[in-house]
């Protein structure tokens, strides 16, 4: 394997976003990469060093873009995947998904616009600016967005704008070989395959889920306290 | 392997379509056919110029170039070579999509770029999943048999000898076909992974039956085509040339019979002449740069947003409103079939990304229940979203932050099933031009869409169904998210001008030496994937043209001695 290669992968062993004991314990998709082919593999690399310098995004917007996406993923902590980053090569390069609902600008349009109103709201809680607010106070403004549903933020339909913010920010987060360590997906798979298919028939590689628990109940409950908290924040404040 | 058996029955696929034999044996494109691929001068007047390279316009450009005819076919995007241009990830597949701005409008706003069309040598076929199923014969006279939808101008059996032609140079594997015209298939069932274990278990519990197939991958070798080796990334471009796509079932056969495939043009206009009423060729545009290719016929076959665009696109004095468009006909009647998605969660670990992600499926629910308050039906089949593509199904649950990680950490325990909805064809279902330009200063389709009643019954009634299923598998919790794929009409056919813009033939009726062949022409969309259908079609529109040789090199001879 060619050394800055090796480089890349020794540096990002076996890592998961944050710092939560993982359901994989020891998974490392990085372990195959030299089973990989030479175009996935450079694809694949390039995401775990992308360019510290944004183009797209100003510094303001910076700050308040890596604020939302830290709350829709909720990384809170380091090792971070750098979401906003990878969402900035895009825009700058205008690799757009190709289509953008009637009543939403396009998408790079989109994001700028949004990211200000993101901070007009945070004003408005007595912040300057989006990242410049406790976590709460920043989870309960995303909250209030994404309550919502179909009526108008700021002039924009909010679902759609929930639509832009969650499709870039999951693209951006699953494509990240941390991201595969957390949920036990192997990545790229040629020209290697797979030979053990059925329930609980793993691969050598594949590591098994050590906690196996059901999100659903889990989910409830947050989600609910989640809820009264984001309630509590804006009624405190209004 | 079957085939062998079925040869005397379908006739020797080799012989009729040499291109699984002409591609490396190693994976990848045979680069000496493309280096020696024969090249027209612009001022040549070729005997077709055919307008996109996918499902419809691949085949047709194949089965012309076989007879003989002066052929060159153009496509927007690039000539791929699987080995060197696809990639093994999710988000690095981006490149495989029609990413140029379209604008989505309606009370069901249909997106559109990953999850519904290609671009380049292949068409949507390069990241399609490989379902490729027959219609029914009841989706040819819908409008007769249930009153709704519209009535084929032609039958099933007008069709049939063609699916079976394409299901050999796919060629298709599965189990016996129990619905609509039954039939088999050439190669025997692929061995299935934990999510078709899944469905299968489920539906043998409810007594629902399920078939493994019908999947454009061969079991086993076919020509130089290497076997699948259960990667999972089958809508991301089969990098191993196992899975189907016109790129390696019928691009390299039709190189080796002289056509041109020209990729990076992207045609801006089809023109005609105002005072013959016949199309005299296309404009398109090479790197930023416009030309001209002359032709003694154009076929259409762009997809079903791109098809109706070129042709609003291409007005003239005579045809003021859009190119065949006297009756207001071009764009409309779009149709989306619901796809609906359910996800059921398994103690076991399912790992649903092993496998090619097209298994299994079920047309049990296919027709018309009488008992039923709906018109017409729904087929399920497995589906295995990715990690990116499944995150966004945990999201329409209204899930984020530390929820959406956590249903994430948990995705080897999911399994998941999609359905396709019949919906019904609506005139208000359009594509228009919209006030956006494109980078050739072009104004892009607008899309607009909107389900009707019958339509949202069928999506729950399909909703219910896969929850039913996933349960009696032993599932102890569902998520659903409501979606749409595979777009087809626009241009649909008809027995008048009145109704449609294309007849029995797929010639337009408004310009005699103007074809259709690609999805757009379908008047209804049955629960079936169309790509099958839709390279039928073409294959057909090809033997209609090459019988009557209006054009193509007899014609051509003719006109050099009269
Ligand atoms: C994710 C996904 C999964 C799918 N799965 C299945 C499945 O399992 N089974 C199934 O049957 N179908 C499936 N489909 C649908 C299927 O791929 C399409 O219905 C089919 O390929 C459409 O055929 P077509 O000939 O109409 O257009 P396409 O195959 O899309 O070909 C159109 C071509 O025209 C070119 N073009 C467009 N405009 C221009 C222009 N102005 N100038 C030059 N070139 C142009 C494009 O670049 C493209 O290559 C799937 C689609 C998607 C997106
Ligand atoms: S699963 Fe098989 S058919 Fe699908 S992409 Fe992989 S090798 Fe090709």
């Amino acid at each position: 394997m060619n050394p800055s290669v090796v480089f890349i992968a020794d540096r990002n062993r076996g890592r998961t976003p944050g710092s939560s004991p993982p359901r994989f314990p020891g998974f490392d998709v990085l372990n195959e990469v030299d089973r990989w082919d030479a175009v996935t593999a450079g694809v694949v690399l390039a995401r775990l060093t992308p360019s510290p310098e944004l183009s797209f995004f100003t510094g303001v917007e910076q700050a308040t873009a890596e604020a939302l996406c830290d709350q829709l993923l909720a990384q809170h902590e380091e090792p971070r995947i750098p979401v906003a980053a990878l969402i900035d090569v895009r825009l700058a390069t205008g690799e757009t998904d190709g289509w953008h609902y009637a009543d939403m600008p396009e998408d790079a349009q989109a994001w700028r616009q949004t990211l200000a109103f993101l901070d007009n709201d945070a004003k408005r809680q007595g912040g300057t600016s989006l990242s410049q607010l406790g976590q709460q106070q920043q989870a309960a403004l995303v909250q209030a967005v994404q309550e919502l549903d179909a009526q108008s933020w700021h002039g924009l339909p909010a679902t759609h704008v929930w639509s832009l913010w969650t499709r870039y920010a999951c693209t951006a987060f699953y494509s990240h070989p941390w991201a595969w360590n957390e949920i036990g997906f192997p990545g790229p798979a040629y020209p290697r395959g797979y030979k053990n298919m059925g329930l609980d028939a793993r691969e050598k590689f594949e590591v098994a889920d050590a906690a196996n628990t059901d999100p659903v109940p889990w989910t409830r409950r947050a989600e609910a306290a989640k809820r009264r908290q984001a309630a509590a924040v804006t009624g405190e404040s209004s | 392997m079957k085939l062998g058996t079925n040869l005397s029955l379908y006739g020797d696929v080799r012989d009729r379509n040499e291109s699984a034999w002409l591609l490396p044996s190693s994976p990848g494109f045979p680069h000496r056919l493309r280096d020696e691929m024969t090249r027209y001068d612009e001022r040549d007047e070729v005997d077709i110029v055919i307008v996109g390279c996918g499902a419809g316009g691949g085949t047709l450009a194949q089965r012309l170039a076989r007879a003989g005819w002066s052929v060159v076919a153009l496509d927007a995007g690039p000539f791929w070579d699987p080995e060197t241009d696809w990639v093994s990830d999710e988000r690095g597949s981006h490149s495989l999509y029609w990413t140029d701005p379209r604008v989505i409008s309606g009370a069901d706003p249909v997106p559109l770029g990953s999850n519904n069309s290609g671009r380049g040598v292949g068409g949507s076929m390069v990241h399609y999943a490989g379902y490729t199923p027959r219609f029914h014969p009841s989706d040819f006279a819908t409008f007769t048999g249930d009153g709704v939808g519209a009535d084929w101008p032609i039958s099933y059996t007008d069709l049939r000898p063609y699916y079976e032609q394409l299901e050999q140079e796919l060629p298709v594997a599965g189990q016996d076909w129990p619905w609509g015209d039954p039939h088999s298939y050439p190669f025997h069932a692929q061995p299935i992974s934990g999510n078709g274990d899944v469905f299968i278990a489920g539906c043998e519990k409810l007594g629902i039956p399920a078939r493994v197939g019908p999947v454009a991958i061969a079991n086993g070798r076919f020509g130089n085509r290497p076997r699948c080796i259960y990667r999972g990334f089958c809508l991301q471009g089969c990098k191993v040339n196992a899975k189907a796509s016109p790129l390696i079932t019928h691009i390299p056969d039709a190189l080796a019979h002289g056509a041109e495939i020209r990729a990076h043009c992207h045609v801006s206009k089809v023109l005609v002449d105002d005072h013959t009423g016949r199309a005299t060729g296309v404009t398109y545009f090479k790197d930023g740069i416009e030309h001209r290719q002359r032709a003694r016929m154009v076929a259409v076959a762009g997809y079903s947003i791109e098809t109706p665009r070129l042709l609003l696109l291409s007005a003239s004095n005579r045809f003021k409103d859009g190119l065949c468009n006297d009756d207001g006909q071009v764009g409309r009647y779009v149709m989306v079939q619901g796809a609906p998605q359910t996800a059921g969660r398994f103690e076991a670990e399912v790992r649903m990304y092993k496998g090619p992600p097209p298994e299994v499926s079920c047309e049990q629910f296919y027709e018309t229940d009488p008992a039923k308050p709906y018109k017409r039906g729904f087929s399920i089949q497995t589906v295995s979203p990715l990690p990116i593509t499944y995150a966004e199904h945990v999201v329409a649950q209204g899930h984020w932050g530390e929820s959406l990680r956590e249903y994430m950490r948990d995705y080897v325990h999911w399994a998941s099933l999609g359905a396709l909805c019949e919906l019904l064809p609506l005139h208000s279902n359009a594509v228009t031009l919209s006030d956006e330009v494109d980078r050739h200063g072009l104004p892009v389709a607008n899309f607009h869409y909107s389900m009707g009643e019958n339509d949202k019954q069928l999506m729950a009634a399909a909703q219910t169904k896969m929850e039913e299923i996933l349960r009696a598998a032993g599932a102890t919790e569902t998520m659903t998210i409501r979606r749409f794929a595979h777009l087809v009409g626009g241009c649909r056919m008809a027995r008048s001008p009145k109704d449609g813009v294309v007849n029995a033939e797929q010639r337009t009726f408004a310009v005699p030496n103007l074809y259709i062949t690609d999805g757009s022409v379908l008047p209804t969309q049955g629960s079936a994937n169309p790509a099958l259908t839709i390279m039928s079609l073409a294959a057909r529109v090809a033997d209609h043209l090459t019988a009557h040789q209006h054009t193509g090199p007899a014609a051509a001879a003719e006109a050099r001695h009269g």
